[in-house]
């Protein structure tokens, strides 16, 4: 799946080695990525219970939502904004509103919550966008303020559903959660939107050389402001998935999603400088995540480990990305 | 020339901080019914000395133009092993902490000024990757640690305000603002913050001082995840995301700048102490806990303001241009300004 969008891995790393045969050796990270991907396949192959309709089905549910938050991001990372570090209290107070607007109804209650998190998102690009303001500071003092609001309007307690609509979200036609169609739904509209419009186009350009792109002309205010919004939508939807399958939530709903979705963009592969990264990537890492985290589990290891190897993958795929790609864009 | 020189950020930020939170904390017998305890100057020093270290280890990358996400994971490992091999004898479980928190320092280090990767998402993989670690290291329970003289110790009263604990808190800032401020090193910190590669030129060794900044980073966070553990006599695997934020937020209440060059370890103390003094006089005066959410936001957006470039300069421009004799000086950066004068 990944092949089919991606520059083939191949290609690159041949384009890298005849334009710098200094002193990296390409062929030393091309034999590096094939030797973990075959020890990745290696595993899954040789777990038991592994190879499995069920377990596939189980991979790709747990890689869902977090794969749907990690979509916003990707567009935050490629206009160059790095990362926002206040996804999981959006993710809370969005599951808030859209668990007290269900007695409007749920489509109601889900343009509520989109339009919600978009808008809290899209302020944070506007500053970002328009001031250039450092994005870590600011979605710190986002992620105080939205945490702020939202414990003072709920009093500091669980908002639970005004109605029963929110249970066709944790619907699974075909057996498969609903959350799954949505993230391919979602990648394939993410994808198009970066490759196929103005907007996508520009978004590039901003993140790999802001000056340049003001210079040019370009509006960097208002990309960088269409792409928070956009990341603030996607974060509605996974806020949605997951009160809809709590039932209830609380400002600490986001739990760990901040950091998941960081990870699960590095681990595709989209460098956090900005500029490069696709959708499908972003999928890619999820899937990965979710698929290794699956085989230590069934292996019998405990969560700590899983937690552990998963930033060990990160770590991994962030610095053999950069070692590939420094030479083609210094 | 008078506007740079008032508004220095590495000042200015902490000292109204420190101030506004003083005020705050001076005013307490205003909403509360009795006056100041020394206990409450006491509590002040014990949450400073908490987060204290991880906030000097976070705000010393800053000002290399880094950012240790890693501290808190380093935080955990080094309260779990300080727990767990300390239990005979506190110096082997602090050396333990210690030695870890070096070793991921400099493993980062390398592999940061080696490869010249951006620092956040190398050790954004180490914090999961270290907090993964410290869970399985204990099954992701808290261990207890049974050594009660040793608790006992770390948190008995000293001089009336301080404890041993927060003693070596502010030990150890006035040891990198003494370090910082009477060799090189500060100088140069904050030179390959500002500009790597025109420091570079200038001779200074920044691939060393990049390593000898995360070992730093590690081993403080580490003291600090033990010294934690002493005192609440326990080893919690997940300390949470709070202590990172709390953190980043002393370390830019303390006038670093996350885009590096900036800040001095006094001004990281300040931006400490007033992280300490808020969450006191909230605990004081029981407040909703909201409120200190609402403060840390609205504290951080006047950072956000004064460190936006574009605003500045728009808002140099938009000031130039009210002013009908428009000067011949560029309107983009005062400090240039000042050097083509």
């Amino acid at each position: 799946m990944t092949t089919l969008t991606e520059p083939p891995v191949a290609t690159a790393a041949a384009e890298h080695g005849s334009r710098e045969p200094g002193r990296r050796k390409p062929t030393a990270s091309d034999l590096v990525v094939v030797l973990a991907v075959l020890a990745v396949v290696a595993l899954g192959l040789t777990t038991d219970r592994f190879v499995t309709v069920a377990n596939a089905k189980a991979i790709v549910t747990s890689a869902s939502l977090v794969g749907i938050a990690a979509l916003g991001l990707t567009l935050v990372m490629i206009g160059g904004s790095a990362v926002s570090l206040a996804i999981s209290q959006t993710v809370a107070a969005v599951g808030m509103i859209f668990l007290s607007a269900q007695s409007l109804g749920l489509v109601p209650a889900l343009v509520l919550a989109i339009v919600g998190g978009a808008a809290i998102t899209a302020l944070q690009g506007a500053v970002v966008g328009y001031a250039a303001a450092n994005p870590v500071v600011l979605t710190i003092a986002a992620s105080f303020a939205i945490t702020g609001i939202a414990t003072g309007v709920s009093g500091g307690s669980s908002v639970s559903a005004s109605g029963r609509g929110y249970d066709h979200l944790n619907a699974t036609p075909g057996g498969l959660a609903l959350s799954v169609y949505v993230l391919i739904a979602l990648v394939v509209v993410v994808e198009w939107v970066l490759r196929r419009t103005r907007f996508g186009r520009t978004l590039y350009l901003v993140g790999e050389n802001r000056p340049a792109a003001r210079a040019a002309g370009m509006a960097v205010g208002r990309t960088t402001a269409v792409a928070w919004a956009i990341a603030g939508a996607l974060f509605a939807v996974t806020a949605a998935f997951t009160a809809a399958f709590n039932t209830s939530a609380n400002v600490n709903l986001g739990g760990t999603l901040t950091f998941d979705a960081i990870a699960a963009v590095l681990a595709g592969g989209t460098p956090i400088s900005g500029g490069r990264g696709s959708a499908v990537r972003t999928l890619a890492g999820a899937v990965l995540i979710a698929a290794v985290s699956d085989i230590l589990l069934l292996r019998g290891y405990s969560t700590g480990v899983q937690v552990m190897v998963k930033g060990l993958i990160v770590l991994f795929v962030v610095v053999i990305v950069h070692v590939r790609t420094k030479g083609r864009h210094a | 020339m008078r506007l740079s020189s008032l508004t220095r950020p590495e000042s200015l930020v902490p000292l109204v901080a420190l101030g506004t939170t003083v005020v705050a904390f001076a005013l307490l017998p205003a909403y509360t019914d009795s006056g100041i305890a020394s206990f409450d100057v006491y509590n002040t020093f014990q949450i400073f000395a908490r987060l204290g270290l991880v906030a000097l280890a976070l705000g010393l990358t800053m000002i290399a133009g880094e950012f240790d996400l890693s501290v808190v994971g380093t935080y955990a490992l080094g309260g779990m092993l300080a727990v767990q091999a300390g239990q005979d004898s506190w110096a082997t479980g602090v050396l333990v902490a210690v030695g870890a928190g070096a070793a991921i320092g400099l493993v980062q280090g390398l592999v940061i000024a080696g490869l010249k990767i951006p620092s956040m998402p190398v050790t954004l993989a180490t914090y999961i990757a270290l907090l993964g670690l410290t869970s399985s290291l204990s099954d992701g329970l808290s261990k207890t640690y049974s050594n009660a003289s040793v608790t006992l110790w770390v948190d008995q009263t000293v001089l009336t305000f301080f404890s041993p604990r927060s003693l070596i808190t502010l030990g150890l800032f006035g040891v990198a603002a003494l370090v910082l401020g009477v060799s090189r090193w500060g100088r140069e910190l904050r030179a390959i913050g500002g500009d790597r590669r025109a420091s570079r030129v200038a001779g200074v060794r920044v691939d060393r001082l990049v390593v000898g900044t995360f070992v730093a980073s590690g081993v403080l966070s580490a003291l600090g995840g033990a010294l934690l553990s002493f005192s609440l006599g326990s080893a919690n695997p997940d300390p949470g995301v709070q202590p990172l934020i709390l953190a980043a937020a002393a370390a830019l209440l303390g006038g670093v700048s996350l885009a590096g060059g900036r800040g001095t370890p006094i001004g990281l103390l300040g931006g400490m102490l007033a992280v300490a003094l808020l969450a006191e006089v909230v605990t004081v005066a029981a407040l909703p806990a909201y409120v200190t959410q609402l403060f840390y936001a609205a504290l951080l957006v006047v950072i956000v303001v004064i460190d936006a470039p574009d605003l500045r300069n728009g808002l140099v421009r938009a000031r130039t241009r009210l002013r009908p004799p428009a000067p011949t000086a560029p309107s983009t950066r005062n400090d240039t300004g000042a050097l083509h004068a």
